[in-house]
């Protein structure tokens, strides 16, 4: 059960390190499900491209006897992976209140983003040669598997501009949002290339910040504050072919396996499906995710989020609070906190009349690492 | 847009040795499968007996993109081609498709014959494979 959620101020926000975020987030989680910092039994750490958080948060919050404490990476797919071994360790009885935390702080005033997430470039060895030979970074490794895709089943950037122009639509409607100006699909064409195939507007924003979910059991859950939101499934893959031969590159993720076993899991199907929050580094990201957890064939997700499903007025409500695109950038923490505010039903504006099974990626490195959470409210565990 | 600086490490040092006499080496394994040269075991067989042995530079484009600099005014951004290219011995590699001017779009596409040459940033740096038109 997820029965806390705690969201620090995000985006330009200055002066807090990542690791005070991150215990900003946790304090809020606490507060948010109504519990005391004592009754954190279980601490899940995970930190973005700046670093600085690590277990020592054990000591910055003061939680003492803790019974499970780690730091976990898996990129952007670490959000999901923290609630999934958070809930195996609430069910085995070895923890029983699991506090998860990611936090970051790249932005700084007088320094652009791209100088943070640039900056990764070694001068040595295999990495050095990589960001030599001129492919530094995220954004160009993602421009060559959309463009792959593009080329296999005839994607275009319209299409891709359709995702950025529907999450907007939905971000007008989150007062969290940083990005909240409608834009049209001419704006998404004339904005500047950033690596062609992607425009700006194809990209993810940069946010500090930091976001703490807490997990417990269910037993516990029913007595606190929140409507509990149950974790009914979930699962990961790790394909291992980063910079490798690799057929799929591009074309199929690790959703492709780890959304069918989170669904096997939940012992639900994806019509059962109300509300979809995925991880958006791009937009071509939830294209691909969406044919690879199957909302439509292979290779027809192009057309698929041409077609008018997306945005408030369509008929699959998809990263409702704007994603990363255009709400805030917390890795994986940015579709599960949205998926737990709709689950909880208190989205506002935004609120998806259905949302009792609510279903999340999450995604890292360049489509390697992929987790999937399937949640629920209470009338969708039933 | 050029190559930029590298150092080798002792991971590197054989292959850039390699770079520096105009040769691209691949690891292959005694029963002949070609590896990436990071590869520390056979990326078919498992096997960790690795030999460095020279490709034949020879490479078909995977898949490309073009990462644009920053415009400054009375300025064109600086555009540069990245590729994957598929090595004739089977292993992918990224790198830059060098060209005095970027390609027209009709001359990328999946399957276009590339070849590996070797750029340096400067005289105390490594030379770094790119790819070119064949």
């Amino acid at each position: 059960m997820i029965a806390g959620l705690g969201m620090t101020a995000l985006g330009k926000v200055y002066g807090p390190t990542s690791a005070q975020f991150a215990a900003d987030a946790v304090r809020l989680a606490v507060a948010d499900a109504g519990l005391r910092l004592a009754d954190v039994d279980g601490l899940l750490t995970s930190s973005g491209v700046t670093g600085g958080i690590s277990i020592d948060l054990q000591r910055d919050l003061g939680l003492t006897d803790l019974r499970l404490l780690s730091h976990l990476q898996a990129y952007g797919s670490t959000a999901g992976a923290m609630v999934q071994f958070a809930s195996m360790a609430v069910l085995s009885g070895m923890a029983s209140v699991v506090a998860c935390v990611f936090a970051d702080s790249p932005l700084q005033p007088e320094r652009s983003a791209g100088a943070v997430y640039g900056s990764r470039r070694a001068p040595a060895g295999w990495w050095g040669l990589l960001g030599a030979s001129g492919v530094i970074g995220a954004n160009p490794m993602y421009a060559l598997a959309a463009r792959r895709h593009m080329e296999r089943f005839g994607t275009t950037s319209e299409q891709l501009g359709h995702i950025a122009v529907a999450q907007r639509d939905w971000a007008v409607l989150n007062p969290a949002a940083q990005l909240r100006e409608p834009i049209t699909l001419a704006n998404h064409q004339a904005s500047r290339w950033i690596v062609e195939p992607f425009h700006l507007l194809d990209c993810c924003l940069v946010s500090n910040g930091g976001i703490a979910v807490i997990v417990t059991t269910a037993e516990r859950a029913a007595a606190l504050a929140q409507p509990p939101v149950h974790v009914l499934g979930w699962a990961q893959s790790h394909p291992g072919r980063y910079l490798r031969r690799n057929p799929d590159f591009g074309l199929v993720s690790g959703a492709a396996t780890a959304g069918p076993a989170a669904l096997a899991m939940a012992g639900r199907r994806l019509s059962d499906v109300d509300v979809v929050e995925l991880y958006d580094c791009y937009t071509f990201t939830v294209l691909l995710t969406l044919e690879d957890y199957g909302f439509c064939a292979k290779g027809e997700g192009g057309p698929f989020v041409a077609s008018g499903v997306l945005g408030p007025d369509g008929k699959l409500p998809l990263n409702t609070g704007g994603g990363q695109l255009s709400a805030y950038y917390m890795w994986g923490m940015t579709p599960l906190s949205e998926a737990v505010i709709q689950a909880r039903g208190s989205a506002g504006a935004r609120q998806s009349a259905a949302h009792d099974v609510v279903l999340v990626s999450g995604n890292g490195g360049v489509l390697d690492h992929h987790s999937t959470l399937v949640l629920a409210s209470e009338a969708g565990a039933a | 847009m050029s190559v930029g600086p590298v150092e080798r490490d002792d991971a590197t040092a054989e292959f850039f040795d390699g770079a520096a006499a105009g040769r691209f080496l691949l690891q292959r394994c005694p029963a002949g499968h070609f590896s990436e040269p990071a590869a520390t075991q056979c990326t078919t067989c498992l096997a960790t007996d690795l030999d460095w042995v020279p490709a034949s530079g020879g490479a078909t484009l995977v898949s490309w993109a073009i990462s644009w600099g920053r415009s400054s005014p009375g300025k064109e951004p600086r555009r540069t081609v990245l590729a994957i290219g598929e090595l004739d011995e089977g292993p992918w590699w990224w790198t830059q498709l060098a060209a005095d001017v970027v390609p027209e779009a009709a001359e990328l596409a999946p399957g276009r014959r590339l070849r590996i040459e070797f750029q340096r940033a400067d005289a105390e740096h490594e030379a770094v494979p790119v790819f070119v038109l064949a």
